[in-house]
Order: structure tokens, then sequence, then C-alpha cells
């Protein structure tokens, strides 16, 4: 047995300890980005949309790339803790908690670019059905009401569970806690004791959570694609996207909890706990998910290309592939598509730097794909006579950073509150280990 | 008993101070000077909310078209044409729209300014201002003749035989007087004096023609009257089969003129004249047998043989055979009409042009029929440019002592090479009459603005039996006094007898000339108060008629023979460009600053706000310039930077510069038309070179090419009928419109792209003005574009095709349902309503819009005052943030139901006019309900020439485009 219970939570409690210095610039960094990302929205409100570079045809640009890139990241903590739980996974115990933490704060940055890019956000309200006395309904038909629901769906999900899985290691926690911790913990804690009853209750509430929520995986990310593959425009209509932003949604996400779990392991020395191993499996379910993304530019490409040349959406593809936008494209390819299949090499996946590039790559690729998805789609529309590229202002860069600032710092926070590594089930999963291994032992 | 004054507040003592402090509130001085309706007791026929009507005159160009100006609560707010008014006939420009703006232009003078010792101009009173002038007039009358000059736009009317009688009591010469008009035709009027002895401006009747030979004349953009002209072309191609007018453009450059034609002769600039002249000794070659041919041309002969063909095509840069195609071509289709020179075509041998080209009309028995002599009517026409030389000369000399300068602007509207402005400057009093900052203005020590024309009496007569009236539609708006006015208040002033004049004003001026219009337009009559009355209802006084073919006049005996030999190569040095200065339909030969006019993308180029330089693809590849850059063009006179628009439509051996900024003025050299002396637009060679990247480019189009598409289709006149795909599956329910389907008919055989329908929907709808800034990244804000397409691919055949794009108004608009908040959604009459006030500015609509027509808010419209006066109140000012589009002018349309619902009838078929079709000149827009297969428009969209646009998608739209016939062989 290589980790005990004392020294499981000694390890986890001490990534609660008095931040250091680091830890406070980080965090300072991560909020003066996201100040800056503010001050360059609240330009938007004073001066309208003026300010971004967009225009017609380029009516969304980064803030809607934004947006989807956010809510693809949130994707991989309910694949991870709850798709992996129902299929028994275990490498998923050891990350599953960054990985939901990580969600929460996702949906959370992802849900502020749909009411950042309004035209008027303070009316961003009316796009909840709520009684009113004009009697006036939202529209069930546009698939940007589906994504309201979808979104807020997922964020009360995706935090629901995440406390509900908290709720043991609060318990252990508080117990061992003193000041603001204690009545923090006390409160996620929900009155644990760690009851017979308790246990048999939180393992029946977290199957069900963990079920509830395995189909929002697949949901969230397909309504999201619905706002392009319902409309018109050659490149968004496409019966291809969901099952395409799925796989591209986990690709990222879980991409982005290598790029957090690889430095947070050193910081944390959480070493011995989130292993080389889970490493490897988290790398394959990037192998794998890289693979189909790959697939279905594949399958999208060489369908466009099969029709006539004066088809508009084979133009939008040819498009892509050699118009303004072109270089973005072939970065895309090359982060999304080449760099991980190096991923088949075991040694590559073994080595952490590698996987740690590879991974960061990835981000900027799948960034990359839905700028090349929303902008060069609507730059080469139907009529040529209306093409236009777009380029992004600083405003919108400024927003599009400010969002890393933002997501940064609530999980800089988020890591000094909550437990990093369920503590709960890696005990559970240590006493298997110890029973197997005594087993084994009385055996031989 | 209590005393009631001891109450401590009691119910009347509450409400005696409630109103005391309410009428207190009221008389506040905020209160006082903010009325919602600006009149105490309204005049009766002012009713808030009921558009009241004045019919007047534009002044925007010379052409003099008649104008129906609506007013609401006291002030105009559109300008439309006046449908008796028989130059227009009911349809006004994209300048005559835009008139409006000049009313309401922030930068208007206020009241008299004077320009003080440190050259400043400001403000004194029109008393201070009148003495002033009436003194320096006294003291320059004492230096002898010609010290006093007057410098004016064509007056016809009384404004200019006001100012001729004041002249002539200060004891002036008539020549003391010079008319000036920039783009005066003087070649046209030089050539009917010598071959007709009737120096006068031909009228053209184009609707009778099978056939127009434009060479060069912007007939549809600036020539002469280009609104009648759009009209009288659209009747010929209403005509489908094969009296429809076939109309050939002659020219190094397709002008948006061009775009109409049939059939373009890519003549090299200044070969014009060679193919005039190839054409005649085509037509009167024995050899050739043309039927029916005038004597008089066919004794012409004999020099037309002595020029040799092969010279005549060199010099045109065409093959032979294209001249004797054209040949054929007018031989067989008759009565035809050869319109030229513009102002493109204006070169050195401008009159010579004009000249051949009336001897092929004279040969082909046109006169009397397309072109008309004694219509003139010779009321105030511009000076030969002789005399504005020789007054700029008087000028630059020091022997004027005062100049009148009234709404003409030597500095900013002759070439530069003329120093109008340093001419300026040694007068020792300039006194201008200008209403708006000009170069002119800007020289002057005494600026004594006049009223706009809407707010001024007068009248103009363009053509001989038209006199249409001008009167205020609207109080003034600044202390602006009428020009003619000050000029009788100035001759009260004088100690002169000749100048007591007896009239007690202008108006009554203006009144006694009516009279005189009363008489001969309707011989004596008893009652003439009535007849004035009624005249000013209408708009003027007509008694048009075109003369018969026997009234034309007879060629002078050996007047031909001087203009048929080959004049002299133009001289090589230079450069090795021709350079070709273009008028624009936007902005005529001057720039005028109104907003609306830079907004607008010309339709050529699809640029606004900037003037540019036009290279030939080859031409632009050899020099290494990319549409954008900025490029240098230098001439003998000077050299001005441009930007670079890279245009198949050009020759290679040329660049084009539009006229309407300092330049195009700037690199034209001082060279006349070696016949009537007027200036030469066409002559100066040029150097183009690279200077560097221009950055980002106000620009609209994105590619001008279909790229396989067929976006917009065409048909040829033996087959006129577009193949369209089947649409007859449905696979959803499709909204109903139980009682009216509002719907549009666009005939592209019609449209011009004049973009007069642009400029009346941005005036209708209160469109806001973006600026150029804007307009380079993409947020112009029209709710309908001229869509030009070039061809198929880049660098394949050029084929233009116009397609005014606007809201389609689907029956399955794609912009529908992805709203989320219902602020775009279906009315049950058809129309993608948009309410401003829901949306929430997603943008979903927008991209999903397969036509790209929807424009959003990106930011708050500016109005700066007085424009914001000219805003229609029936529409609503968007603000920030919501998205925008063509509504089918849906104020209109409820304007027209509840008129009829008042008066317990049906809509009746083209009771409901949108702005962009009441403006039509070409009158290619048809709207009406297509609920009704008989309206106008049902019938239309059945047409076999229909199609929808981007049909394939099953939008279902409710604009039905009839398309363009093309026939590029005569049949």
């Amino acid at each position: 047995m290589s980790l005990s219970f004392e020294r499981l939570q000694a390890t986890v409690q001490a990534a609660h300890g008095r931040p250091g210095r680091g830890y406070w610039l980080l965090l300072a960094l991560a909020a003066s980005l996201a100040a800056w990302g503010g001050w360059a929205y609240s330009l938007v409100v004073r001066n309208g949309l003026y300010v971004t570079g967009l225009e017609r045809p380029g009516c969304w640009g980064n803030l809607i790339t934004d947006f989807v890139f956010w809510v693809g990241i949130a994707h991989s903590g309910t694949l991870i803790s709850a798709i992996l739980f129902l299929f028994r996974a275990k490498f998923r115990t050891a990350v599953y908690r960054v990985a939901e933490m990580m969600t929460v704060f996702a949906v959370m940055t992802a849900g502020l670019y749909p009411i950042f890019h309004l035209g008027r956000p303070w009316f961003a309200y009316w796009l909840f059905p709520y009684p009113n006395e004009r009697g006036i309904w939202v529209n069930f038909r546009s698939p940007l009401i589906w994504d309201v629901f979808a979104i807020s769906t997922y964020f009360i999900v995706s935090t629901v569970f995440l406390l509900v899985g908290v709720a043991p290691d609060a318990a252990a926690l508080r117990d061992r806690a003193a000041g603001w911790r204690r009545r923090l913990y006390g409160i996620l804690a929900f009155g644990w004791r760690g009851t017979d009853e308790q246990w048999r209750h939180y393992t029946r509430a977290y199957l069900f959570f963990a079920a509830f929520a395995t189909p929002l995986v697949v949901s969230v990310h397909s309504v999201v694609s619905w706002d392009f593959a319902v409309s018109v425009l050659p490149g968004w209509h496409s019966t291809l996207f969901p099952p395409y932003f799925v796989a591209g949604a986990i690709l990222s996400g879980v991409a982005m909890v290598i790029v957090i779990l690889v430095p947070l392991r050193r910081w944390l020395h959480l070493e011995e706990i989130i292993t080389p191993r889970h490493l490897d499996m988290l790398s394959r379910l990037v192998l794998l998910t890289s693979l189909i993304v790959t697939y279905s530019y594949a399958t999208e490409i060489l369908t466009a290309l099969g029709e006539p040349a004066s088809d508009p959406e084979r133009s939008t593809f040819v498009y892509r592939m050699t118009g303004d936008y072109a270089p973005l494209f072939w970065l895309m390819v090359a982060c999304n598509c080449v760099g991980p299949s190096l991923l088949l090499a075991g040694k590559v996946r073994r080595s952490v730097k590698a996987l740690f590039t590879i991974s960061l790559l990835v981000n900027v690729g799948m960034w990359l794909e839905r700028f090349n998805i929303v902008v060069t789609s609507l730059a080469h529309d139907r009529d040529p006579f209306s093409w236009r590229t777009y380029t992004p202002s600083w405003v919108e860069w400024a927003m599009t950073f400010g969002a890393f600032g933002w997501f940064f710092f609530w999980f800089l926070v988020g890591l000094k509150v909550l437990p990093p590594v369920s503590i709960a089930e890696m005990k559970e999963e240590l006493a298997h280990e110890a029973h197997a291994s005594g087993e084994a032992a009385h055996a031989g | 008993m209590t005393d009631p004054a001891q109450k401590p507040l009691g119910r009347r003592a509450f409400l005696k101070i409630a109103g005391a402090v309410g009428v207190a509130a009221g008389c506040s001085p905020k209160a006082a000077t903010q009325k919602v309706i600006p009149f105490l007791v309204p005049p009766d026929d002012i009713v808030p909310g009921t558009p009241l009507y004045y019919r007047t005159v534009c002044r925007e160009c010379p052409a003099g078209c008649g104008v129906t100006a609506r007013t609401r609560e006291g002030r105009v707010v559109k300008l439309e044409g006046n449908p008796e008014d028989p130059i227009g006939g009911g349809a006004l420009c994209a300048r005559g729209q835009a008139g409006l703006q000049a009313l309401y232009a922030p930068d208007r003078f206020q009241g008299p300014l004077r320009r003080g010792p440190e050259g400043r101009l400001s403000a004194l009173g029109w008393d201070e201002a009148e003495d002033l002038l009436a003194k320096a007039l006294m003291a320059a009358r004492e230096k002898g003749p010609g010290s006093i000059r007057v410098l004016t736009r064509p007056e016809p009317g009384s404004a200019g035989a006001f100012q001729r009688a004041f002249l002539r009591a200060l004891g002036g010469r008539a020549e003391d007087r010079v008319v000036l008009d920039p783009l005066d035709a003087a070649p046209l009027r030089a050539a009917g004096e010598a071959l007709f002895d009737q120096p006068e401006i031909p009228v053209h009747e184009l609707s009778r023609a099978r056939s127009i030979v434009a060479f060069g004349a912007e007939f549809l953009e600036a020539w002469l009257s280009p609104v009648e002209h759009a009209r009288q072309l659209a009747e010929g191609r209403g005509r489908v089969g094969p009296d429809r007018t076939r109309l050939t453009w002659v020219g190094p450059r397709l002008s948006l003129t061009g775009y109409s034609a049939d059939v373009w002769l890519r003549a090299r600039a200044g070969g014009e004249l060679a193919v005039a002249l190839g054409l005649l000794r085509w037509l009167v070659d024995p050899r050739n047998a043309v039927q029916d041919l005038a004597p008089e041309a066919r004794a012409l002969n004999s020099r037309l043989a002595a020029l040799d063909p092969s010279e005549l095509s060199r010099r045109a840069g065409l093959p032979w055979e294209r001249i004797e195609r054209l040949g054929r071509e007018l031989s067989l289709r008759r009565p035809s009409a050869l319109l030229g020179p513009g102002v493109s075509s204006q070169g050195p041998d401008a009159t010579q042009l004009a000249a051949v080209l009336r001897l092929v009309d004279l040969a082909l028995g046109n006169l009397g029929q397309t072109v008309f002599y004694g219509l003139d009517p010779m009321e105030d026409p511009p000076s030969p440019f002789g005399q504005v030389e020789s007054l700029l000369a008087d000028m630059a000399a020091g022997r004027v002592e005062v100049l009148l300068v009234h709404h003409a602007d030597p500095a900013g509207s002759l070439p530069a090479a003329l120093r109008a402005g340093e001419a300026l400057g040694r007068v020792p009093l300039v006194v201008s009459f200008g209403s708006r900052p000009d170069e002119t203005t800007r020289r002057a020590h005494l600026v004594l603005p006049d009223h706009h024309a809407l707010e001024s009496w007068g009248d103009v007569s363009p053509r001989l039996g038209v006199v249409n009236l001008c009167q205020p539609a609207m109080t003034p708006l600044a202390d602006t006094r009428a020009a003619g006015q000050v000029l009788l208040e100035l001759a009260g002033k004088l100690p002169l007898p000749a100048a007591h004049f007896p009239w007690p004003d202008f108006y009554e001026y203006t009144q006694t000339r009516a009279e005189t219009y009363a008489m001969v337009a309707l011989g004596k009559f008893p009652d003439l108060m009535a007849v004035q009355r009624e005249a000013l209802q209408r708009g003027g006084y007509w008694s048009y008629r075109l003369p018969p073919r026997s009234e034309m006049p007879a060629l002078v005996r050996g007047a031909a023979e001087g203009f048929l030999s080959v004049p002299p190569p133009a001289p090589a040095e230079g450069g090795d460009l021709d350079l070709v200065v273009f008028p624009g339909v936007l902005r005529g030969g001057g720039g005028s600053g109104l907003p609306w006019l830079e907004e607008v993308p010309d339709a050529v180029s699809s640029l606004s706000w900037i003037p540019w330089a036009e290279l030939s693809p080859a031409t632009a590849r050899r020099l290494g310039v990319a549409t954008g850059d900025r490029v240098s063009v230098a001439t003998s006179a000077g050299r001005v930077e441009l930007r670079a628009y890279v245009y198949p439509g050009l020759r290679d051996d040329a660049v084009a510069v539009p006229l309407g900024g300092p330049e195009a003025l700037a690199a034209l050299p001082l060279v006349r038309d070696a016949h009537s002396g007027s200036l030469a637009f066409r002559s100066a060679r040029a150097v183009v070179a690279r200077i560097g990247r221009g950055g980002s480019l106000p620009i609209l189009e994105g590619s001008p090419y279909q790229h396989g598409r067929e976006i917009v289709p065409t048909v040829s006149a033996a087959a006129p009928s577009v193949r369209r795909p089947d649409l007859s599956h449905r696979m959803y329910r499709e909204p109903a419109h139980p009682e009216h389907r509002w719907g549009m008919a666009i005939d592209l055989d019609r449209c011009t792209g004049c973009q007069a329908c642009v400029v009346a929907c941005f005036a209708e709808n209160n469109v806001p003005v973006m600026g150029p800034e804007a307009a380079s990244q993409g947020r112009y804000m029209g709710w309908i574009r001229i869509e030009r397409f070039l061809g198929d691919e880049p660098g394949g055949e050029l084929e233009v095709n116009l397609l005014p794009m606007l809201c389609q108004q689907c029956t399955n608009a794609p912009c529908e349902p992805v709203c989320p908040v219902y602020a775009t959604y279906h009315t049950a009459e058809g129309l993608n309503a948009q309410v401003y006030n829901r949306c929430v500015g997603t943008r979903y609509c927008s991209n999903n819009c397969p036509y790209k027509v929807r424009t959003f808010n990106w930011r708050d419209a500016q109005f700066p005052r007085p424009l914001n006066m000219q805003l229609n109140p029936d529409v609503t000012v968007r603000s920030k943030g919501v998205m925008e589009k063509c509504t089918f002018c849906v104020q209109r349309i409820r304007y027209a139901e509840n008129q009829a619902r008042d008066e317990a009838r049906p809509v009746r078929d083209g009771e409901i006019v949108p702005a962009c079709a009441q403006t039509c000149p070409a009158r290619a827009i048809a709207f009406g309900d297509l609920a009704d297969p008989d309206s106008r428009v049902s019938r239309l969209s059945r047409e076999r020439r229909g199609f929808m646009a981007l049909e394939d998608l099953n939008t279902r739209p409710a604009i039905t485009y009839l398309a363009r016939v093309r026939e590029k062989e005569e049949p």
C-alpha cells in the first residue's frame, strides 16, 4: 500500500495551507486580466458594439467563439465525473474533482458571453420565459432559447453534482478545521456524520446525479451546435454538428484538465495521488476524441468537395482552407489533429512535458476551430457581394483573455477552499486496494 | 362658524396653490422654448400628424424637375417628384432626394457675415450688410464699366431675370453677368449653331428610339436631364421583343450609364469621334446601300469617302467591323438616338463630335423623332467658357471691384489650373449669396446667405413650355434672405432712379412674371389669381409638346464639311495612360458634402466618402497596384494622391478619376474645345505610380463576381424566361396571408442603378449616416443596396448585372425562427416585422439571412442639428444595439390602410407606394398586393422573366425580379 489514509488527507489538506507568494501573484494576475476584460466590456456597454470588429456579415466573432470554447471546456468535468463513474473507470477518482471545479467555473465563464455579445445586454432577461403583463413569450423555435435552457440546466446540475461529491470531504475537513473554514465546511458538509444511512443515501444520490448528468454531456454541446446547425448558412448548416461538437468539447475539456493538472500536481505535491497512470488514461481520451474530431473535419470537407464548384457549401470550405483565414485553419489542423496523434506513441503519453504541450495546443486549436466555424462561414455566405472579412478589435481580445482571468480567478479561489481531490473516494479506493492485496497475501 | 381664512389648508386653497404652481412651472424659461408644436395659434391647414404637400422645384442640377415636398408640423420631411411635371414625371434622382439635407445642413450660414480684418467671418445685421454693399456698389460704379460683376449659376427664371434688371439699373453691361455651369454642354450648343443655326441644347425623346448610342454621354447620371432620360429608356426597355430599345455605350470606361447598355464599344479615350466619323462614313457609303438616308447626308459622301477606315479604326481603338456592325444596326433600327459628348468624352474635339452625331441623326431621320430643336427656352443659358475665363482674368488683373457670386463656386468647381481661387483673392469685395461654406465663400468678404429653394419663391423654366414654380414649403430656418429680395432692397438704397423698382418685395416680382407665364400657357383668362393658385398647387405652367418633324431646322449649306476631317492626334506626351474624368450619379460634377450622397456607395466602385482612381486589372498588375493601395496620378497640371480601385470596365490604356472633389480638378490641365472654347475634360495623359498600402477602404462590395451561383440570371429577347427550381413540395405549413400579401416586382431591365431609391429610403426611414470610418468597417446602414456583379469569375467575361438588394420579406423567412424574443416575426400581411423595442441584439437574424439585408445599430445614430428636423415622424429612430431592415415602408402601408378604412373601401392597387418605388426614375419597382391576382405586382410577378433571389433556398420571397434582357448581337 503506497498511501495511507492520513497521508492522503494531509496531502489534500496541505493544499489549503496559507497561500504562498506565487499563489497571490497568480491570483492578482488572473484578477487584473479579468478586470481588463471587464473594462473592455464597459466600453461596449457605453459605446455599443461599435468598438468591436464586428460588422455585416460578420455579426458574430470572438465573443461567440469564447462562448462555445468555454462550454466545451465545461464538458470534461461531467464526462469524467459522471460518465466514467457509471463506467466504473477507476482512474477518474484522482482527477474528477479538479475537472468538476473546472466545469462549474467554465460554465460560469461561458454563460457570460452570450450576454456580453448582445446589442442590449440590459434586456438579457427577456431570453427567459417569465410571466409578464405584456403576455410576450420567448420564441421556443430559436436555438438561442434552447441554449439558455441547456446552459442554465447544465450550470445547476454540475454545481449540485460538485457539491454533493464535496459533502463527505467537507465533513472530513470540517472536523480538523477552525474558524471560517470550519463554518464553511460545516455548510458544505450538509450535516454529514458518516453514518451508514448517509453513506447509503449518498451513493444512491451520486449514482442518480451521475445518471442525470450523463445525457447532459451529450445534450449541452449538441444544443450549442444547433446554434449553428439549424441556420441556413453554408458551413453551419450540417447534421454532423452535434456529435462533432460533443467530441470537440470533450477533446478541449480533457486537454484543459491535463493543462491544469500537470502544474497542479507539482505545486500541491499530488504526484502520489495523481499518478502517471491517470495522466496516461486522460491522454488516451484526448487521442480518442481527437480522432473523432479529425474524422469530422474530413467528413465535412470531403462532403463539401464532392459538390460542384458553384456550390456555396463547397466554396465556404475551400475558402476556409485557402482564403483569408487559411493560416488559422491549418494551425487548427496542426493543433487538433496532428498534435494529439503523437499520443499514439506511449513514450509521448508518458512524457508529462509533451503531454502538457500537446494539450495546451489542443486548447489553442479548439478555440481556433470555433473561430473558424463562426467567422469563416459568416464571411463567405451565399451572396458574394456581401462577403467581408472580420478582424477582432482589441476590445474583443481583452474580453477573450479576460475570460481566462475570470476563470482562473475562481479556480484559484476554489483550490484553496474545496478539496482538489476527492478524499472520500480516494480512501474508498485505497481501502479496496488494501483489501485486495491483503486477500491476495492471505491466499498466497 | 370658523373663518375660512383661518383654515390651515382647505380644499380650495390647495387647488389654488397647486394651480399657481402648475402655471409657474409652465412659465419657466425652459418650458417657454420647448414647444411640442411650434404654433400658438395653429394655421388652419396644419393638422398635427397629417402631412401637407407643397409643389415646388428641384434646384440641385439644371434639369429643373418638379418636386412635391411633404411637410409635417411645418417642416419638410421628404421630397418626391411631382407626377404632373413633364420633366421628372414624378421621379427624383439621388441628388434631388438629398436636396433636403442642404436645407437642414448643420453648416448652413445662420445670417449675414462679414470678414473682419483678422480674416474671420463675423455676424452682422441685414441692414448693415446691405448698406455696406450699397455703398461699395456706388463706389465701384464710379470706376467705370466692368467693375461690378455677377457670377451666377444658371437661373432660368425670376432670379436670373432680376439679376439682369439689377445690373442694368446699375449701368452694367450684359456681359458683366457671367453664368457658370462647370458641366455645361456647350459643344452641343455650338454644334447646333454651326449646323442648323440653332445655338440650342437639343431635347431627346428616347422612348421612341429603337437604338441608342451614347458616346461617353452619361445620360442616366449627369448629362442634361438624367431623370427624364431614365424614364424614356425604361419605356423602351418595357417593350420586350424586337422593339426593345438597344443601347450601345462608346468610350474607354464602362460607366453606370454603360451598365444599361447591351454593347460596350471599348473605344479609347478620344476615340469617340473616330467611331462617329466611321459610322457616318459607313452610312453614306453608297456601297452599303442604306435606305431612306437624308439627301443632305448623302451629299457628304465625297468628303467622308476620303477618310481612311483603317486610320479611323486605329484612332478609335476598335476594329473596323465593330463600327460597321453599329452602322448596320442603326441603318435597320430606326429611329435611333445618338448622344454625346458627355463629360468623359468632352475633349478638344467636343463640338466636332456633337456635330458629327447630329449629322448621323440627320442622315437617319432622327431629327424630329428622337432629337428635337426648338425646345431650349434660351432662358439664362450658361455663358460661353471664354467669358468665364475673361472674368477670371479681369479679376486677377484687379479690374473687378465688386463680385456678386450667386450659388456658383468658381474656386471649387473649376480646374485648379484656372486659378480661380487666386483671382477671387484679387477682388476687393467678393459678395457671396451661398448658403453653405465652399471654396468661394471661404474667400468672400461678405456672405449674404440665400434661402434654400424650399424656403423661397421663384420659377424655373428648363424647357420651352415648362415653367416649374418654386414656393416656400416651410418658414426659413435661419436669418437668411432670398438673394432676389436682397438685390431689390439693395436697389432701393441706391441713389439711382433706375434702380427704384416698382415691386415691394421679390415675391411680387415673381408674381408679375407668373402672370406672363399664365398668359402664355392659357391665353387670356378672366381670373389670373385662380389660374396662378392652381398652378402653384399643381407645380407650374406646362404647355410642353414635342414639335413636329416639319419644324426641325434644316442643315446650313456647307456647314457640315468643316466637321468631317479627322483631327490631328492628341499629343502623346504627359504619360502613358489616358486620364478619364467622369461625373457620378451621386456627386454630379461637384462634391456636395451632403451626408446621404457621401454615405451611399457609388454604384460602380461601391466606394463611399472618398474619391478614387480606377485602373484596369492588366494595368494594375503592370504597376503592382491592388484595390485599396495609394497611388499618385500625375498629369501636366498636377499630381494627386488617390486610393486605387481595380475595375475591369476600363481600357488598359486609361486611368479614371471621378469628378466631385479637388482631386480630379487638380489633375485637369487647361485645354479647351477647339470650336466652342468650352472646357475639355478629356485630353490629359497621366502617369500612375504606386505609393503604398492604404489601410481599410470604405467599400461595400465583397466579391463582384457571381462565382457560378447564377444569382442574377439574364434572358434573351427570343426566349425571355428564367429556369426556376421546382419548389412545389411542402414539408411544413407555411404562413397564411388571409387579406393582403404585400409584394414587390423589380424589373432589372429597367433598373439603371441610379441609387435614387437608396437615398429616398434614407430620407423616408430615418436611416442613419454612419460616416467614413464605419463604411470602411462594414457598418453601412442602408436598407437597399445596389449589388453590382461584373461577371461569373474574376478575369472572365465582363457581364454587368445589377441587383437592388433589400429585405425580401420571405414567406419562409430564415430570420424569424432564430430570434429568441420574437423581435422579428411574420405578420398576417406577409411582412417580416422587426420590433425595435423588443430586439435585444443577438444578431442571429442577420447571420441567418441569406441576403444579408439586415443592418445592426453598432452605435447610436447621430443626426446633428438641424438635420434631426428632417426625421420622418412616422418612423422610429432606432437606438444602439437593435437590428433594423427594410419594412416595405410599413408606415405608408398603414396610412393607406387607415385611409381606406375611414372611407370604408378596400385598399386600391397602386395606392401604397414605398419610397423606393415612388422615386424610381425608371419605374422599375412595382408594389402591391400579391393576394390580389389582378394587381399590377401580381401580373408582373407572373411574367416569364420573373425569378427570385436565391430561390432554391425556398425562402419564397415577396420580391420577384424580372430578369434583364441581354442581346449582345443585334437581332
